[in-house]
């Protein structure tokens, strides 16, 4: 399975990816004044159009004054919650790694988005039919054998593809070969399941602007039961689509759900059962 | 760049001071990263805590326009507790040579100063010869006037205290800079040294250079793999611009430009052809009357004969200095009628540039040729003018991008690279070689018809396939070009090649410069690219190789991708890599060695063939010695630090304040260049780049991702500055100084810290200089704020350091 491993003590804060998204991608610029967030952020978050976001974090380090990079992005985890939160499966996990939607399809009943425990998702509320966007790990170029665009762009080899196993071992490699340089924690491997995209820092993760307090149980566990019991709060016509939906299709969806559930347990088996290889850098 | 941007790899300490490189050269941080991961150990100076002082190991902040006391103290360091490469130093530097013995130096001047011209006479600066008409030397380095004594007493002024005391460095960072830099003193251990604009533009950028010198000498870090004085350039193709002569002082190869006083060529040739009497040294510039004479042939090709000096009359000759600041100086008062900009924008990009953007009034005619509508092109509309009071007639030719274009760009490292088009030109934008050929063909119509030495135009040697009228359709043949740059013989000729006739025909291209020849029988445009295009046909174009094997020492080399001036050498004095019996001073990462069997280096192409030990090893220089000691330059052949000319602090050095060999513009019309004082201005104000964005902003302005990245111009500022003035992050704030005023927001940010300077704290600001008012993000440029006054010897803009105040706007609309 495919990931991506981005360690943030090579990150230079270019923001060459974040151009790289926008431009593979097609997104447009976002309307911006001055800084959004600390130091040279813009835009202030995560949008429908912007994707991945660098973050500028002004911190100590061993006691002395840092300025550290962080990289925000879909985090593509092995038993996504979005997905088994989709009541139309809108959203899938690959077994390439990406997590994948199909946006004909999508509701924009905003499931994913209150289910993602990374605040990932976001909608195009510009548009009349408001559908969900997010990072897709460039499955399109990924499904023809080339890297994502942000790592293609990234002129340090601060974010690198490849397959989840490998990379792990070259994170763990890199703590081990240079353990005062970084926080012993390779965030992404066991968050929520584990993700495909891992991150490595010399300061911890939070500070990066990286959720904390995670369980290191899938959110997909227990993501549709709490969907389920989330009223209908939301409004407009998305939601009441969503509703119609949700009910004509209750029980062919759960079915559909449990497969997928199934199924993503399979691949992150898959994913965790593959042994360590050697480095991918 | 002395190597070249792979090369950073093999460095054991890279030190990083006056550039951002992280910031402005984000793709070379690759080589860095590569180099940390090997183990290397990076060192960032700057006034501010910068993306690449986040990347760097350990960082030492210092107050802008102190670089030649920080680095001096470095010198004094290594000189103090004997850190050099001795060998290195007696045998391959002028440290050993004895200088005249009316050498001088009291409270901040050299000998030979002439306050009233604000000039020195450099005779007592230069070598005692002895009776062989060789300089005196004593290779024990014991002899009080030899430049190693002469160093060691004069860099002994710059002890830690005083120069912590100068700079605001903290003690404890400075120290740890001096310490693990000077560690590369090992012959096996290598520091590169890598430096941009924040080095440059000083009135003592010069000197600021100087000292990087002197210290990589001392460390014997000159010609080894991962060592060097590595100038990042901070255009694209500049490094090609200084090739080509795209300054005043210089043709193209680095020759200087005629002097009015140099009438005639063997009056040209008697005052820049060095001579040595020292049969080691190889004295290269002593075939200089062959690269003139070739880049003659190649302008005036029949034309030029040895009866009229091969053309040279038809070389404007200079009388003083056509320096950025001089021209506008001359365009403010109306001596100059025209203008035509090629991709320059000083509307934005020039100093001082509220009056720059005035000077351009008094133009009657302004062409610029540019991708985008600049600043520059649309001085006559900028705020606050009324387009009806301004009488300059003003023509915008649009350029085509490079990647509508087939040619060459040069990089840092001296590659030039050939470039394919991959686009047709947008709309009706052209080629650069398109609109100059154009305008040549109508110039040389005009010019037909009569008018001042018309020759000078009209017996130019131009052919590159197009049609008389130009024809929007028909681009010229940049190959013919390249191939003319190289260059050709004019006739059948046989040169004697080291005992072996070597026979070529008329139209042959040369195969190298060691070929070029004083008498006519050669032509080419500049000599230091001959050896680029060695055939007559494309596949002949060197620049165009991309073959990726690397040389047999395996550092990076890769000889046969693209081509490197000169001949093909990737490292610049790679002799001196190497002891004199020939052995790599650092085997592990040699750079060439001699092979005893087969009498040849091998590796990179070698500094000169001759074997080792027979000539000295760097041979631009006439007695073949690196130059601790330069009596060349305008302010002193030792750097000796003096304060910006706008600085809150009274130079603890000596007496002398500033640089007393600039020119003081301000002396003579103090209303246009006014000098701010510290009551009145207390804040040392700096300007700077973003990643985000591109020197004038035309080209990143332009594009709406990069205009989301950073949309407005901004001041940074420490928290201690912010809480004084009572600003927070995200207010509107004027910055203002002696010259003009722009309105900013302010980031405040704990990467700015006050300094403390000879016992008080002083602030630093920074702004960035991209904004005008062009463009889909707009603002004002930082340029606004600097003044008029250059470097010393290059007359480079002091940029970098000036004196402001900042204020927090209240009660307006931001």
């Amino acid at each position: 399975m495919n990931a991506m491993l981005i360690d943030s003590t090579r990150c230079v804060g270019c923001r060459a990816c974040q151009i790289a998204c926008k431009s593979w991608n097609e997104l447009p610029s976002e309307k911006t004044q001055f800084f959004a967030g600390k130091g040279y952020q813009n835009p202030k978050d995560l949008s429908a159009t912007t994707w991945t976001l660098i973050t500028y974090n002004e911190t100590k380090r061993r006691g002395r004054f840092d300025w550290v990079f962080g990289k925000r992005q879909c985090m593509h985890c092995l038993l996504p919650a979005c997905a088994t939160a989709c009541p139309v499966t809108a959203l899938k996990k690959t077994p390439e790694g990406p997590v994948v939607y199909d946006s004909s399809i999508c509701l924009g009943c905003r499931y994913c988005q209150l289910a993602c425990p990374f605040d990932v998702p976001r909608f195009e509320w510009d548009k009349v039919f408001t559908k969900i966007t997010k990072c897709t790990m460039c499955a399109d170029r990924v499904a023809e054998g080339m890297e994502p665009a942000c790592c293609k762009a990234c002129p340090t080899d601060a974010i690198v593809f490849g397959e989840r196993s490998k990379l792990l071992a070259e994170a763990h490699a890199r703590i081990d070969a240079n353990p005062l340089n970084y926080v012993h924690h390779v965030f992404g491997e066991k968050e929520m399941g584990g993700t495909c995209v891992l991150h490595l820092s010399d300061v911890p993760h939070q500070e990066l602007g990286h959720a904390g307090g995670l369980s290191e149980e899938p959110a997909s566990a227990y993501s549709r039961p709490a969907m389920a019991s989330i009223p209908f709060v939301l409004t407009g016509l998305g939601i009441g689509l969503g509703a119609v939906s949700w009910v004509v299709n209750r029980r062919q969806q759960l079915a559909a759900q449990q497969k997928e559930i199934e199924r993503l347990h399979e691949i992150a088996e898959q994913a965790e059962g593959k042994e360590p290889g050697g480095t991918n850098s | 760049m002395t190597s070249h941007w792979i090369d950073m790899i093999h460095a054991d300490v890279a030190m990083v001071m006056g550039s951002n490189v992280v910031e402005n050269h984000p793709v070379a941080a690759k080589w860095l990263a590569r180099a940390k991961e090997r183990g290397s150990l990076i060192l960032n100076v700057d006034p501010r805590y910068t993306r690449t002082s986040s990347f760097a190991d350990h960082y030492c902040q210092f107050r802008s326009g102190t670089d030649v006391a920080f680095v001096n103290g470095m010198i004094n360091y290594a000189l103090e507790h004997d850190y050099i490469q001795r060998e290195y130093v007696v045998n391959y530097t002028n440290a050993s040579f004895i200088i005249n013995p009316d050498i001088g130096f009291h409270d901040g001047l050299f000998s030979g100063y002439d306050e009233a011209k604000r000039k020195y006479d450099a005779a007592t600066w230069q070598y005692e010869m002895g009776a062989d008409g060789m300089p005196l030397r004593d290779l024990t380095l014991q002899h009080p006037r030899c430049v190693y004594q002469l160093m060691k007493r004069h860099f002994s002024r710059y002890d830690v205290d005083t120069v912590c005391s100068i700079t605001g460095a903290p003690r404890e960072d400075y120290l740890k800079i001096c310490r693990n830099y000077t560690s590369t003193w090992a012959p096996d251990r290598v520091g590169t040294w890598l430096y941009a604009m924040g080095t440059t533009q000083h009135t003592n950028g010069t000197q600021n250079i100087r000292t990087y010198a002197i210290l990589q000498l001392l460390l014997g870090n000159v010609g080894l793999a991962g060592g060097g004085v590595n100038a990042l350039r901070g255009e694209s193709n500049v490094q090609g611009s200084t090739d080509f002569g795209l300054l005043f002082h210089i043709l193209p190869g680095y020759n200087p430009s005629p002097l009015a006083a140099e009438q005639g060529l063997a009056a040209y040739n008697a005052a820049n052809t060095p001579t040595s009497k020292d049969p080691k040294s190889a004295n290269w510039w002593g075939n200089r009357p062959k690269y003139v004479v070739s880049m003659l042939k190649a302008w005036y090709g029949d034309h030029a004969t040895a009866a009229n000096d091969f053309g040279y009359d038809f070389l404007p000759k200079r009388d003083g200095d056509y320096s950025h600041i001089s021209l506008f100086e001359a365009m403010y008062e109306g001596r100059i009628q025209g203008l035509i900009l090629l991709g320059q924008n000083p509307a934005v990009g020039g100093p001082n540039s509220l009056k720059e953007r005035a000077a351009l009034e008094k133009l009657e005619w302004m062409v610029a040729v540019d991708l985008w509508q600049t600043e520059t092109s649309t001085f006559w509309r900028r705020p606050g003018t009324d387009p009806a009071s301004v009488q300059t007639e003003v023509f915008l030719l649009p350029a085509c991008s490079s990647v509508e274009k087939e040619g060459s760009v040069i990089n840092s490292g001296r590659w030039a690279q050939w470039r394919y088009k991959a686009l047709e030109p947008v709309g009706e934008s052209a080629s650069d070689l398109w609109i100059l050929d154009s305008l040549f063909k109508k110039l040389r119509a005009e010019y037909a018809q009569g008018g001042a030495l018309p020759e000078a135009i009209t017996k130019l040697n131009w052919d590159y396939g197009t049609p008389e009228q130009p024809d929007r359709h028909q681009e010229p043949d940049v190959h013919r070009v390249a191939r003319e740059i190289n260059g050709y013989f004019t006739r059948d000729t046989t040169i004697d090649d080291k005992g072996t006739p070597k026979s070529f025909k008329k139209g042959d291209q040369v195969p190298g410069f060691p070929m070029l020849q004083a008498d006519g029988s050669t032509a080419s445009g500049n000599w230091l690219y001959c050896n680029s295009y060695t055939g007559p046909e494309p596949k002949d174009n060197k620049l165009a190789r991309r073959d990726g094997k690397d040389a047999a020492n395996e550092i990076g080399l890769y000889p046969n991708w693209a081509w490197s001036w000169p001949m093909n050498r990737r490292i610049l004095y790679n002799r001196a890599s190497v002891d004199p019996a020939g052995r790599p001073w650092n085997p592990k990462k040699w750079v060439i060695r001699w092979n005893e069997t087969e009498k040849k280096w091998e590796g990179d192409v070698p500094d000169g063939p001759w074997p080792p030990g027979e000539k000295h090893p760097f041979i631009m220089r006439a007695d073949g010695h690196a130059a601790l000691w330069a009596a060349t330059l305008k302010d002193g052949p030792l750097p000796e630090f003096y304060e910006p000319l706008e600085s809150p602090q009274h130079n603890l050095m000596s007496s002398v304040q500033v640089n007393p060999a600039i020119k003081l513009w301000h002396k003579s019309n103090p209303e246009l260049n006014p000098v701010g004082e510290e009551a009145t201005y207390p804040i040392i104000g700096t300007t700077y780049r973003v990643s985000e964005h591109w020197q004038a902003g035309a080209m990143t302005r332009n594009l709406p991702w990069l205009a989301e990245l950073v949309p407005d111009a901004f001041v940074e500022m420490s928290q201690a500055l912010a809480n004084q003035r009572g600003i927070v992050n995200g207010d509107r704030v004027q910055v203002v100084t002696a010259r003009g005023a722009m309105d900013v927001y302010a980031l405040v940010t704990n990467r700015f810290q006050p300094f403390r300077v000879d016992g008080r704290l002083v602030h630093e600001v920074g702004v960035v200089w991209h904004f005008g008012w062009e463009g889909i993000v707009k603002g004002d440029s930082a340029n606004v704020l600097t003044s008029h006054v250059g470097d010393a010897n290059t007359m480079i803009p002091e940029y970098k350091a000036f004196l402001c105040d900042v204020r927090k706007i209240t009660g307006g609309v931001a």
